[in-house]
């Protein structure tokens, strides 16, 4: 039984791209059978940050149109075999595909994988609206920023009234020293505006900038925010898992540090 | 008795009059015959093509086409509507497929952005980058006096001979007819993306592999346009 999730936010830049590469790596991980979907046609971005740019030559439009074959169209993962990315068109722009034909694409993926993960753009237009179409189950990504929340919380909306029920929220680029000095909205605060189920929270991390750069996800290793990304992955299994204390122990030296400030 | 293949023929043209009951199959070896029997006047000609006398499918016309270009060292270039057969006509016709390939080229002054898409019939040199994301497409060559990380495929109608040159060369895919090479997937070091930034490269086909090298007199040298 396959599951389809669309990976959203409303807002633009708040890690949608990213979570899609590493929470689509952590289920194959996981020896799931996975199959991640760029829909920011016109705008792709998965393939850079799955670092399978190199492989591209057929995308989703072209398999919508019928130049090609769904098969010929899928990337396999460098290092995962379980793991493939059907890469967005560049040159096109949203109203290349409708979500009818979302829906038939993703009707016949539904017989090969377990999990199809659909990046949606940003926005709620005709790409929002392709990227939900045949979604079973959602999950919000936002910052701890008003901005994005008031985003987030419009999405969840639309998602509803779409008939999409299983709503979660991933709180992403968490500080908690700015949480601590009271600078930034802390988890309780933005799952008490938006309340919808919390499937996890992502520290703002360094090592994310330094994968995506990289295209390689770094989901499972052993940074603050692979540990995360794992969590929200066996989550997603509907394992229990505690949350993670995201509260940077300080070393020796800063401790030393601030003693002399 | 009735001749069931007619060749009419001026400068830039033939004009080849079919036997309208004769069976297909009989029909092309005529066409074969008599084009080999004539090889000789037609040497090393391009020429446009018209058929007459017959309603012919698409897949008739290449069989006749291919009977023509096998027995003799005509290249068709084209093949012509009935409506529009004056020499003049069918001179135009002949010069603008001509042009197609490795010989003719033109310039295009401009970086190619993510999502953009240069296509063209004829060589081309490109006076700027080609960054990631762009494509350009070419039946002929493609020299880019700047940065290549975009997509590139030349020698678009099958043509291994095409090139591709550039100040640095460090493109996502590099396709040469049917030939498809793509960037590695190791980051490279701060020292060898230096060194790669220093020398000018040129990229062709050779054995069936894709090889960039260096621009040396050598390479130069075993380049076919």
């Amino acid at each position: 039984m396959s599951e389809v999730i669309v990976i959203t936010s409303g807002k633009g830049g708040v890690g949608k791209t990213t979570t899609t590469a590493n929470v689509g790596t952590g289920l194959a991980k996981l020896d799931k059978k996975v199959v991640l979907i760029d829909t920011d046609i016109g705008l792709r971005n998965l393939d850079v940050v799955m670092g399978l740019e190199n492989r591209i030559v057929y995308n989703l439009v072209d398999v919508v149109e019928g130049n090609c074959r769904i098969k010929q169209a899928l990337i396999k993962d460098k290092r995962y075999s379980n793991l493939y990315l059907l890469p967005s068109a560049q040159t096109r722009d949203k109203t290349a595909v409708s979500p009818e034909q979302m829906i038939k694409l993703i009707e016949e993926l539904r017989e090969e994988f377990d999990y199809i993960l659909l990046d949606c753009p940003a926005g709620i237009e005709q790409g929002f609206k392709n990227a939900i179409a045949a979604a079973d189950r959602a999950l919000i990504v936002t910052t701890p920023e008003v901005s994005a929340i008031r985003d987030a919380d419009r999405i969840i909306g639309l998602l509803e009234a779409n008939d999409i029920r299983k709503i979660d929220l991933i709180v992403n680029r968490l500080r908690m020293d700015m949480v601590k000095r009271g600078d930034m909205m802390s988890i309780e605060d933005v799952v008490d505006i938006l309340a919808i189920h919390l499937i996890g929270a992502v520290p703002d991390d360094e090592n994310i900038v330094i994968s995506t750069n990289q295209g390689e996800p770094l989901v499972g290793d052993s940074s603050m925010a692979g540990i995360a990304y794992m969590n929200i992955c066996k989550r997603v299994l509907g394992e229990e898992v505690p949350f993670l204390d995201l509260n940077i122990k300080e070393g020796f030296l800063s401790k030393l540090g601030k003693l002399f400030k | 008795m009735k001749q069931s293949v007619v060749i009419k023929s001026n400068k830039y043209g033939l004009i080849v009059i079919l036997d309208g009951e004769l069976p297909f199959a009989d029909l092309e070896r005529e066409v074969a015959e008599k084009f080999r029997t004539s090889a000789k006047f037609f040497k090393n000609a391009q020429m446009a093509v018209t058929f007459q006398g017959r309603a012919l499918s698409t897949d008739e016309e290449w069989a006749l086409v291919e009977a023509i270009t096998q027995n003799c060292e005509i290249e068709i270039m084209c093949i012509l509507n009935e409506n529009d057969l004056t020499e003049e006509a069918m001179r135009r016709a002949v010069e603008e497929h001509a042009s197609v390939g490795g010989q003719d080229g033109k310039f295009y002054k401009g970086t190619l952005r993510s999502g953009q898409v240069l296509e063209s019939e004829t060589s081309i040199i490109i006076l700027g980058d080609v960054n990631a994301g762009a494509k350009v497409i070419s039946k002929g060559n493609v020299v880019v006096l700047g940065t290549l990380k975009g997509t590139i495929y030349v020698g678009a109608a099958g043509n291994e001979d095409a090139f591709v040159a550039a100040l640095i060369m460090d493109p996502m895919q590099i396709r040469i007819a049917d030939v498809i090479a793509r960037k590695s997937d190791k980051q490279p070091t701060a020292r060898e993306r230096k060194k790669q930034e220093e020398t000018p490269k040129i990229a062709y086909v050779e054995d069936g592999n894709i090889y960039i090298e260096p621009i040396t007199k050598e390479v130069l040298g075993d380049i076919r346009i």
